[in-house]
């Protein structure tokens, strides 16, 4: 993988981060994509051999810290994640971007589900998770995505 | 294979989360990681920070104007408080001094500001601009321009995480001014709403009275305002009243917050005051 993309992939990260940050208005602050996972996404069906479940790593401890959640808890949901599209990469590269759209749906929900049976499982005052808006509009700017941050990259190698 | 590797990043993840919930081993990992995340924290309220820049740079020069006169005006209405202030504290220490109990100084405070607010709609917390290079600790009271707002709960170098009094995981113990009976207002997960719980029906609590911190936690400073009661239903056959309050701070609305330090309340942990060690 040649060094200008790996540049790309970590400029990605580093505008997920931030825009998961971002200060939104109350009223729609339940409409946040999971912008780290839609990166995490990106990378690993552009170079699956060297996107592997070590990424989970480094990325979900950052999401813990910057999310406040117990250590370990989207360590595990990166690593589900990354491992749903590695065994289904090579179906994805052939479905049109509305079934893809339906897969990325489909992850995250599942994952935000993990998450709240893990920490109810340690934490006995779990706080339940939002689960459908954020798979939803995840789902939704996934299109966005793939035509603007995806596309290009693919070209490029 | 992949399938078992998950398996057991799900056990090690699932033994850090137990061990991060029980102990506290895990601090200085957060601590060292927000060190990365800092910059994305403040790129992402770069819009936020620059649209403030533009509209104090372009204010004309009456508006400028008015806003001195307002604030002159103010201000001079304050210090005339102050003044009957200091001589009030000078009385005061000297009637404590007769009762020869411990004095009050003032506090030191620090100003911060609003970073962001946490998305999750079951939490009420939000972000600060000041952290662990500030000298925060867990555990500081936050205030805003008219009462209490929070604690912190979690310090990284640069930003700290407030855990408002809105909370429904929170509580603290208040004091009615007007006649000094105490209760404890527990959030609801509200912001314009507290719940004093466990108060008698027989209690003198009003509509309209101002609830100030007691202090007796052992977190909060004495005497900040933290709610204004606002319903009070004796219901017969229950054995407690159910009180409702709304607290003073602008949970939602205050962008600059102050940061309470204070000698001995607030540094010490919650395990220590019921454990006994001091």
């Amino acid at each position: 993988m040649r060094g200008s993309v790996l540049g790309l992939f970590l400029l990605y990260l580093f505008g997920a981060f931030a825009l998961e940050h971002a200060p939104m208005p109350e009223m729609i602050s339940w409409l946040q994509p999971a912008w780290v996972m839609l990166v995490v996404t990106i990378m690993v069906l552009l170079a699956p051999q060297v996107f592997g479940l070590w990424l989970a790593f480094p990325i979900g401890l950052l999401m813990d810290v910057e999310q406040g959640t117990l250590i370990g808890v989207h360590v595990l949901l990166v690593a589900i994640h990354i491992v749903i599209l590695q065994l289904l990469y090579r179906r994805i590269y052939l479905f049109n971007v509305l079934q893809q759209s339906l897969v990325i749906f489909l992850m995250i929900m599942a994952e935000r589900i993990v998450q709240y049976w893990t920490t109810a499982m340690v934490d006995s005052q779990a706080m339940p998770v939002p689960m459908l808006w954020p798979a939803l509009i995840s789902a939704v700017i996934w299109p966005w995505i793939y035509a603007l941050l995806y596309r290009p990259l693919r070209r490029m190698q | 294979m992949q399938i078992q590797r998950v398996a057991v990043i799900a056990i090690i993840a699932l033994t850090t989360m137990w061990v991060d919930k029980s102990y506290d081993w895990f601090q200085p990992v957060r601590y060292a990681l927000g060190y990365l995340i800092a910059p994305s924290q403040s790129v992402a309220v770069l819009p936020m920070s620059m649209s403030e820049w533009m509209g104090e740079s372009t204010l004309s020069r009456r508006e400028l104007l008015t806003e001195t006169h307002r604030l002159e005006a103010r201000n001079f209405a304050l210090e005339r408080k102050a003044q009957r202030m200091a001589s009030l504290e000078a009385e005061n220490m000297a009637l404590r001094n007769l009762l020869s109990a411990s004095e009050k100084v003032d506090e030191r405070v620090l100003v911060t500001s609003v970073l962001a607010v946490d998305p999750d709609p079951y939490t009420q917390q939000i972000i600060i601009d000041k952290g662990g290079s500030n000298d925060v600790f867990v555990g500081q009271p936050v205030l805003d321009s008219n009462g209490l707002l929070g604690q912190v709960i979690e310090v990284l170098p640069f930003s700290s995480r407030v855990l408002m009094i809105a909370d429904s995981n929170h509580a603290i113990p208040v004091q009615v001014n007007r006649n000094g009976v105490r209760a404890i207002a527990a959030g609801t997960g509200d912001l314009h709403e507290l719940n004093l719980i466990y108060v008698p029906n027989t209690a003198d609590i009003q509509v309209g009275d101002l609830l100030v911190s007691s202090g007796l936690g052992g977190r909060y400073p004495k005497g900040y305002p933290v709610a204004t009661v606002t319903k009070v239903d004796n219901i017969p056959g229950k054995s407690f009243a159910s009180v409702k309050a709304e607290p003073s701070a602008q949970m939602d609305r205050s962008r600059h917050l102050l940061l309470v330090f204070e000698e001995g309340a607030g540094r010490v942990p919650p395990e220590a005051l019921w454990k006994g060690k001091r």
